[in-house]
């Protein structure tokens, strides 16, 4: 007895069984959705310990930097822009407000009443003010925090836009998490200020948090509508809610065990796991309409209904095994990417695939025996097999004839549309931003296109250089210190000793307690003094020598690749060290703009820095350099957070520092959310290719296994390669960006399209096993399979247009191409398949025909 | 009760004869009084004095920068001007920066920086003193001096060991604190622990103080710390080769002083 007809005896013999067996399972899996944790945060595209994300982290604990969110003021009808005294009371309360707000890294945060004024005050005198410690009251006030402003480039078109029109408040955030709750209550604030200035929030991390509460909210609306449309489209075909109800059961029961599944593992729901049941709903039901078709064909009133079951799974089983293998095939296939949300979605619809064809073959037929013989009758009264006057009957018929009767055509036909869609796919546009997950008119994206036409930009990108590590010095000043002491044996034995103990310390840690212990020494042993003083002066010297980014060398590399970056097109704005610098030596050289260049040596930039340093904001500087100054970070402010135009800044820098090496030892790398982006999408591109290139190897094996001809294999790739190609093809052509729910489709195309042709090869070759003859095949493949492909693509296709509706962008973009992909697979497979075999000329061979059968 | 990161600062530093208290006296009850004597007690004793602080700034993340300087203090009346010159020897690409105050009880300081690489003398404008002294988490107000005037006070407690003084600033605006507690050891009147709290009432700020040593007969602060309790971050400041009433006089405070540094006075005295 094979697995199969145990599985469905123990179904027909045992249905209560069954049903509790599902029961508990939904209820098991059912008890795991409330502790649902929805993921939105774009970084985790990239696993933790990806080298490029555990960079951009690293940097951030580094720089002392944290995700922002930015509100942005506008004032738009006052001539001054918001450099008015009513505004900027505003923004100062506004200000205030959300320095109390928790989950603020208040020190860090950026707003004109936290900021510094560096100013002249008479000659010979510098004067350091809070900006706007109090909000002005006179014009004189708002004119002199403009002209302060205008003066100070870390701040100009960053805190305040060039035109006027708008200022803006940087805001830190302890966690991303938190910045949908922020967002609300920033919102409250604003709501009881003055209607006469306009009020934006942008910045990723904004978008992202919020996108996951709108996808939590899509997902409670977009699954039970897909099961809503699933139903009516089913009520329309069958007319019988006896016939409706076990699909509904088994689809139902697929989405809740497999999101069970999910979440019960601990894994986060992302925007692709969200979209799991809308794809498990419309294929789970698949099956199960077919097993009732069938069976309410087959079943004559009176009979015991388990022997028309029993014909029936038998002759449904393999082709429902395959579809679902290779659908769950195409899925799992996006293992192969490396990036783990899109992992988990892939292994996960895979499982409901898998699922949905168990529960199928154990719960339909359980289902089918517990119907009373009165009810079993009604189903007869629904027989679905329409007649072949049907419009789709009818049109499918033509379809038929048109193959045939043009197929050289069509093929010729086809070939063209391959090329005209491998040009497509070679103008491809790869390209994301998720601030684009949201619709044009969404306040996200209207506060971003505000902002970035107002401001330097508000997508940033950190270009950090850093000096390679301190080793050599080390070694070397070692060697200097005890070279200097081998005159001495009392000072060379202490040296030693000293050395050992100060071993484990960073470099600066590591010199300063050498200097402290030399110092001690020289005022402790007087006789040795001269010696212990010339040890510390060795010290220092290497201790100096150590700041490379206080160098005149590393400080102008940064400022001539600062100047480039600014005078180009792509970079809003770049703030950096040599910013800082330039900015306070003008302000301690008297003010005049000529004066604005870089301290002329390392100890006057250190002087300039210690200057700086008794301001009120003297960490803004670790923001730039770490205190070692070993590193440096440009802070890029991009008024696009387009893949396609990070990429872009980053091979205007490739250029530069090819034509400009950097300085001997340095290294340039990148971090930011902007470029992480980038990252995963490049990831994302190269895992799709090799999982779409896996999933099709696999399923032309299985496809040569299943049919046992490796020609039928070829075959049933066809119209799923079309159909991949024609797609992309589109996309390209219509100039839609390729982002990251684009790239997931290949992998879904594939397992779901090869189904038709599964359905469509096995009953052509059966009938003409049957009937030996091409054009009497072709006739009942077209009455018959036909019409099953093309109930089954409506079905799938409808129930993802649910999703059309969604206010998020990915999910209409999935909604909408995979609607497409089931019509087009569904026609490619109807008319291509037949010209192209009709253009086959030894059909025997090409269906195994028997020698005997053939004699008949 | 004002000037007590200050005290802090300069009781260390700086020359004072300790206040003799004894801790079978009656507490006192007047908070002025109190507020008055510990300042006095932390400020006006001695006429000049010298030390040398290290000062060890960590940030939140543990990173470490350190530097040293020598204070030379001079009063000019008991109570009243005084002269500060604050000379860096380390790290060695500051060396020789000057930064110089002459307090005034009745007006404006006056501030000066030289930054020597740049052959500079700076006034630095009496604006606000509440900014970071060199990068650390010390203000310049906690080496010149907050004016007692400037805060309303209030005794809060008064227990075995301290008088505990609540302290409002009487023009909010000029400060970046709501208001402050300071705990003061009731045997020597020197302030030992001072507490921030900003507008929400969050405590932000703590001084305290590490370390006292006797010191030419004067109880002195020789290590003191103030932490950021929002970013974790903290300066700990040590003074060493402390030395009362070494003999100096106005004209070491001149600004001829910061081109040309009085070495008589910044060399470490032999003891």
């Amino acid at each position: 007895m094979s697995l199969r007809d145990r599985l469905v005896s123990f179904s027909m013999d045992k249905p209560k069984q069954v049903f509790y067996l599902v029961l508990a399972l939904v209820v098991l899996a059912g008890l795991q959705i409330p502790s649902i944790q929805v993921d939105t945060d774009p970084e985790n595209m990239l696993p933790h310990d990806q080298v490029d994300r555990a960079y951009h982290d690293e940097v951030k604990a580094r720089f002392a930097l944290h995700d922002m969110i930015v509100v942005g003021v506008v004032n738009e009808t006052n001539a001054n822009g918001v450099y008015n005294s009513q505004t900027l009371t505003d923004l100062h309360s506004l200000s205030s407000e959300i320095q109390k707000m928790d989950g603020v890294v208040r020190q860090d945060l950026m707003a004109l009443d936290t900021v510094d004024n560096i100013s002249q005050e008479g000659p010979g005198s510098i004067r350091f003010e809070w900006m706007m410690k109090m909000a002005p009251q006179t014009d004189a006030q708002v004119t002199r925090i403009q002209e302060a402003v205008a003066r100070l480039p870390l701040l100009q078109n960053t805190l305040v836009a060039e035109d006027g029109k708008a200022a803006a408040i940087y805001i830190p955030i302890e966690s991303k998490s938190e910045s949908y709750r922020l967002s609300q209550e920033i919102q409250t604030v604003i709501d009881t200020l003055d209607s006469q200035n306009q009020y934006y929030m942008a910045g990723l991390p904004v978008a992202e948090d919020t996108f996951g509460v709108e996808m939590f909210i899509q997902m409670a609306i977009s699954a039970p509508l897909a099961g809503l449309m699933i139903f009516i489209l089913m009520w329309v075909f069958f007319r019988s809610f006896l016939l409706i109800t076990a699909p509904m059961i088994v689809a139902m029961a697929t989405v809740i065990i497999t999101m069970g599944l999910l979440i019960g593992q601990g894994y986060t729901v992302h925007i692709m796991s969200s979209m799991i049941p809308i794809f498990l709903m419309p294929i789970a039901v698949v099956d199960s309409v077919h097993i009732l078709s069938e069976f309410a064909d087959r079943y004559r009133p009176g009979e015991n209904p388990r022997k028309a079951l029993a014909e029936v799974l038998s002759h449904l089983f393999t082709p429902m095994l395959y579809t679902s293998v290779t659908s769950a095939v195409g899925f799992a296939s996006l293992a192969f990417t490396p990036i783990p949300p899109v992992q988990i979605f892939g292994l996960h619809v895979a499982v409901g695939i898998l699922l949905a064809f168990i529960l199928t073959i154990i719960f339909v037929p359980a289902y089918i025996v517990s119907l009373s013989e009165k009810r079993l009758a009604a189903l007869k009264d629904h027989n679905i097999e329409e007649d072949d006057n049907s419009a789709l009957g009818r049109l499918l018929v033509k379809a038929g004839q048109f193959s045939l009767a043009r197929a050289k055509g069509l093929v010729i036909g086809f070939i063209a549309l391959v090329m005209v869609s491998a040009y497509g796919v070679s103008q491809i546009q790869i390209n994301d931003n998720p601030i684009r997950w949201f619709k044009e008119d969404h306040r996200l994206r209207v506060a971003d296109t505000v902002m970035n036409a107002h401001f330097s930009g508000t997508y940033e990108a950190y270009l950090v250089l850093e000096k390679q590590d301190l080793s050599e010095e080390r070694a070397s000043l070692k060697q200097a210190l005890t070279e200097a002491a081998v005159g001495d044996s009392a000072v060379a034995t202490a040296l030693s000793d000293i050395l050992a103990q100060a071993e484990n310390e960073q470099f600066q840690t590591y010199t300063d307690n050498l200097i402290n212990v030399f110092d001690e020494a020289s005022y402790n042993r007087p006789e040795q003094e001269a010696l212990w003083l010339k040890l510390m002066a060795v010290t220092e010297d290497a201790q100096q020598s150590a700041k490379y980014f206080l160098t005149p060398e590393a400080l102008e590399y940064l400022d001539s690749l600062q100047a480039h970056l600014n005078a180009s097109e792509l970079i809003g704005k770049s703030n950096g060290l040599p910013t800082l610098l330039k900015t306070v030596y003008r302000e301690l050289n008297g003010g005049d703009a000529e004066q604005y260049t870089l301290p002329g040596n390392a100890s006057a930039a250190a002087q300039t820095i210690l200057s700086y340093q008794s301001s009120h904001r003297p960490n803004d500087l670790w923001h730039m350099v770490t205190p070692d100054y070993r590193s440096s970070v440009l802070w890029l402010q991009l008024k696009s957070g387009d893949n396609q135009d990070m990429s872009q800044v980053i091979e205007l820098v490739d250029r530069y520092v090819a034509a400009n090496p950097l300085p001997q030892g340095v290294e340039a790398n990148w971090a930011g959310l902007t470029y992480i982006n980038v990252v995963w999408q490049d990831q994302m591109v190269n895992g799709m290719l090799s999982s779409l290139l896996s999933a099709f190897a696999m399923v032309l094996l299985m496809m040569v296994f299943l049919f046992r001809s490796v020609k039928i294999g070829l075959l049933s790739m066809l119209p799923l390669t079309v159909t991949i190609l024609f797609i992309y093809g589109l996309i390209g052509l219509i100039g839609k960006d390729y982002d990251m729910p684009i790239a997931v489709l290949s992998a879904l195309t594939l397992g779901l399209s090869v189904d038709f042709a599964i359905h469509f090869l096995e009953r052509t070759r059966a009938i003409y096993r049957e009937t030996g003859k091409w054009q009497l095949t072709i006739e009942e493949v077209y009455k018959g399979p036909a019409r099953a492909i093309s109930r089954n693509a409506v079905v799938v296709a409808v129930g993802f247009t649910p999703l059309l509706f969604a206010p998020l962008v990915p999910y209409i973009t999935v909604g909408f191409f995979l609607a497409t992909i089931m019509a087009v697979s569904a026609v490619v497979t109807v008319l291509l398949l037949p010209a192209v075999m009709d253009s086959i000329r030894n059909k025997n061979a090409l269906f195994g025909m028997k020698k005997e059968k053939q004699n008949v | 009760m004002s000037d007590l990161i200050r005290s802090l600062f300069l009781t260390a530093a700086l020359a004072i004869t300790p206040v003799v208290t004894s801790a079978q006296a009656a507490d006192m009850t007047d908070v002025n009084e109190i507020v008055s004597q510990s300042n006095l007690a932390a400020y006006y004793k001695a006429n000049d004095g010298r030390s040398e602080a290290r000062m060890v700034i960590t940030d939140g993340q543990g990173r470490k920068q350190t530097r040293q300087f020598t204070i030379l203090r001079y009063d000019r009346d008991d109570g009243g001007d005084q002269d500060f010159l604050v000379a860096f020897s380390r790290p060695a690409d500051v060396r020789n920066t000057v930064f110089m105050v002459a307090k005034h009880t009745t007006s404006d300081d006056d501030r000066w920086l030289y930054l020597p690489s740049l052959d500079l003398v700076k006034r630095i404008s009496a604006g606000d003193k509440r900014t970071s002294f060199v990068g650390s988490h010390y203000f310049y107000e906690d080496v010149s001096g907050r004016n007692i005037s400037e805060d309303e006070h209030t005794l809060v407690d008064t227990t075995d060991e301290h008088y505990v003084v609540d302290n409002t600033p009487k023009d909010p605006a000029s400060v970046e604190f709501s208001e402050y507690r300071v705990w003061i050891d009731k045997a020597n009147l020197l302030p030992v622990k001072i507490e921030y709290k900003d507008s929400a009432e969050r405590l932000y700020r703590r001084v305290e103080v590490l370390e006292v040593k006797d010191v030419q007969g004067h109880p002195t602060v020789t290590k003191s710390r103030v932490s950021d309790l929002v970013s974790g971050g903290m300066t700990t400041m040590e003074f060493r080769f402390i030395k009362y009433d070494v003999g100096m006089d106005r004209s070491v405070f001149t600004e001829r002083s910061l081109r040309k540094l009085p070495r008589e006075w910044l060399k470490r005295p032999k003891s």
